[in-house]
């Protein structure tokens, strides 16, 4: 069997076509990592999320679907009856019988959660097991907050010398701790409201 | 665990009682976009086999179904085992290895049909069988190391078996040399080893354990000259040992290549541990003055400079270990021009050792600028994938290590094709994936599986979507 110069030719430009075919396809599912998250319309009570394609192949762990989400994953507990309408009598409850005053730091010993207590899902819980937790719009990050005011890796919370510490990331639209913009990394005293965007959230016992 | 695979799928996962033990079917969509691409690679692989066959024999024989289902197969254990043990891995990583790899053995093959090579003395079915255990290496390493965190606990034991590993070339009776360097151990005639290879991935460790827990010292205190914070000279201990230790290797292994990977790893990630430019501009002055102070006095590194510098002088063409191999591959890469001359169709085999160092070389003829595009381009993924793992890592060991470990690849790369195509003085190291040379094979889908190991504990931490 002889091939021809043609053939030869045919298949060889084919080869280096489907090898560029190869590397746009990685880039493609890979594009919402290079050009930054998509901003998403928060859904209503109920209604399915829309689902924004592409980064779920690339770091997937940032499904784009907000409320399923949250049903699906055992370990954020979303207390039963605190629905996203009323939540917030439930905390102040809670915040006063654990009889707390804000100015206790948040340590490794006392704090236990995250709790968010504004914005769309209100009620969640967070575990803080882990030695930092990282804030932002981005798949990456440990609680992703996907609103048009989080920046794409907007502030840290991290252990340092066993107190809970927050940092603003030099985010656009600032991390307020108790109505303070912040400008240095501060340490976050337990049932103290963090705001960040249209969310905010509480370190609790 | 249960978390992140709960994320995967959560339209689908039923609302499970904390502490139920029922396992629900989750889809794996990560792993399913890792086997697409997988066949695709496995798919242009066998089409490069084809390819070289058409064009350097005119026909097709069953020689392909040995190497091209070889590695395929390989690499799909591979895959399965990923399903089992790091279900969130990231899904890109293992189709441009594969993909690297298989063009990689189709050249050489290429190469082994104009020397006439066939069966055992194929360096094609010798590279095969060097994937085979390289995969299965890195299929130990994801079945062992379930957290890169235990990695930390053993910062200075790698640091030891780096340095024993550096010196075992240097044993008498087992140090073997090989073109003047003597970087290789080998027991009788054959399975040679280039043990620092796989010292490369040691070091990395033991940088990342070893800055993570000594960085502050590194990175608080320092002297402000002009527009940069200097350290103290009591400081310098570590990149000064560093620095020795690279010139002995190219002193006494006589491997300028070798060196420059160990320091610029050490910088790279010093750099980034401190965040410090102070750091890369003092190592890289270190460097460059240990260089040309090589090259002044040591003979082999002067001919180096001296072929890079003069390669297209007669004189310095036709001398003995002159330039004649670079000016070769030169040759090869404009006869390729723009789309090459097509698998099987050139004559990459003229330039001396075209199936590992010049294996660029070959692979621009035959491919052209395009298709050697399309492999600095799968290596540009590649090196992204790592630094995104390593970016979007929680702890600082992680981070560092990611970073290391992808940095080393990429620094490769770019001292061989660098040495090839006369940008930088060439130095014998392999392309990564590409080139003939087990050990080099070996220590690189080590790194593979780190880094799927590492990006599929990052994705497992606790995560919260607002």
């Amino acid at each position: 069997m002889n091939v021809s110069e043609l053939t030869l030719l045919v298949l060889r430009l084919g080869f280096l076509l489907v090898l560029w075919l190869f590397i746009f396809g990685i880039v493609y599912a890979l594009r919402s990592d290079l050009f930054g998250q998509r901003v998403r319309k928060q859904p209503k009570d109920g209604a399915p999320a829309v689902a924004s394609a592409g980064l779920a192949a690339a770091f997937p762990s940032a499904v784009p679907v907000a409320a399923p989400v949250m049903q699906a994953a055992p370990a954020f507990v979303q207390p039963p009856a605190a629905s996203a309408a009323a939540p917030t009598e439930q905390f102040s409850a809670q915040a006063a019988k654990d009889d707390l005053g804000p100015g206790d730091k948040a340590t490794a010993q006392n704090a236990t959660r995250l709790v968010i207590t504004s914005g769309p899902k209100a009620g969640t819980e967070f575990p803080l097991t882990v030695d930092s937790v990282t804030i932002g719009r981005s798949a990456d990050s440990s609680l992703v907050i996907r609103d048009d005011y989080t920046s794409t890796h907007h502030a840290r919370l991290m252990l340092w010398n066993d107190k809970w510490m927050i940092q603003d990331l030099d985010s656009t639209n600032g991390t307020f701790l108790a109505g303070v913009r912040l400008a240095v990394p501060t340490p976050v005293p337990l049932n103290t409201t963090v705001k960040i965007g249209a969310t905010s959230f509480e370190l609790r016992r | 665990m249960s978390n992140a695979r709960a994320t995967d799928a959560p339209t689908r996962a039923p609302k499970s009682k904390p502490g139920s033990t029922r396992r629900l079917h989750l889809p794996q969509k990560m792993r399913n976009v890792e086997l697409f691409l997988l066949i695709v690679a496995c798919g242009i692989n066998a089409s490069a086999v084809v390819l070289v066959q058409l064009g350097a024999l005119g026909h097709i024989d069953t020689t392909l179904v040995v190497l091209g289902a070889g590695l395929s197969g390989l690499v799909l254990c591979l895959h399965i085992v990923l399903r089992f043990v790091a279900r969130d891995a990231d899904p890109f990583i293992l189709p441009i290895a594969t993909l690297l790899n298989g063009i990689g053995i189709a050249m050489i093959y290429r190469i082994d049909i104009a020397n006439g090579d066939a069966g055992w003395d194929s360096a094609a079915v010798r590279q095969t069988v060097w994937s085979g255990l390289a995969i299965a290496c890195a299929i130990t390493v994801m079945l062992v190391i379930r957290n890169h965190r235990v990695l930390f606990r053993y910062t200075y034991v790698s640091g030891f078996v780096a340095v024993v590993l550096l010196l075992l070339p240097l044993v008498p009776g087992l140090g073997r040399e090989v073109s003047g360097a003597r970087v290789w151990i080998g027991i009788g005639s054959f399975a040679t080893f280039q043990p620092g290879e796989i010292a490369k991935i040691a070091l990395a460790i033991f940088f990342a354990g070893y800055l993570v827990r000594n960085r502050d010292s590194l990175s608080m205190v320092g002297r402000r000259v002009l527009w940069m914070k200097f350290p103290r000279l009591r400081d310098l201990g570590p990149i000064l040992v560093l620095w020795a230790l690279s010139m002995s290797v190219i002193i006494f292994q006589r491997d300028l290549g070798t060196a420059l990977l160990y320091f610029g790893l050490f910088l790279v990630m010093l750099y980034i541990a401190t965040g410090r430019l102070s750091w890369v501009l003092l190592g890289m002055t270190l460097f460059i003055g240990g260089a040309i102070i090589a090259s002044q006095t040591l003979d082999y590194v002067h001919g180096r400079f001296q072929n890079w510098l003069d390669a297209l002088n007669p004189d310095v063409y036709n001398a003995d270990g002159g330039s004649y191999q670079l000016v070769q591959g030169l040759f090869g890469l404009a006869k390729g021009g723009l789309l090459g001359t097509g698998l099987g169709q050139g004559r990459p085999e003229i330039t001396p050792v075209p199936q590992s160092d010049y294996i660029i070389a070959s692979l621009g003829e035959e491919l052209g600028l395009a298709g050697l595009f399309a492999i600095l381009a799968l290596y540009l993924l590649f090196v992204a994938r790592g630094i995104r793992i390593g970016f979007a890592g929680h702890d600082d060991f992680g981070k560092l290590l990611g970073v290391g470990l992808s940095f080393v690849v990429a620094l490769q790369c770019f001292i061989v094709i660098g040495g090839v195509t006369r940008v930088i003085p060439l130095t014998g190291l392999t392309t990564p994936f590409l080139a003939a040379g087990g050990s080099s094979l070996v220590a690189n889908w080590i790194i593979v599986a780190l880094l799927l190991r590492l990006s599929d504990t990052i994705r497992n931490q606790p995560r919260l979507v607002v």
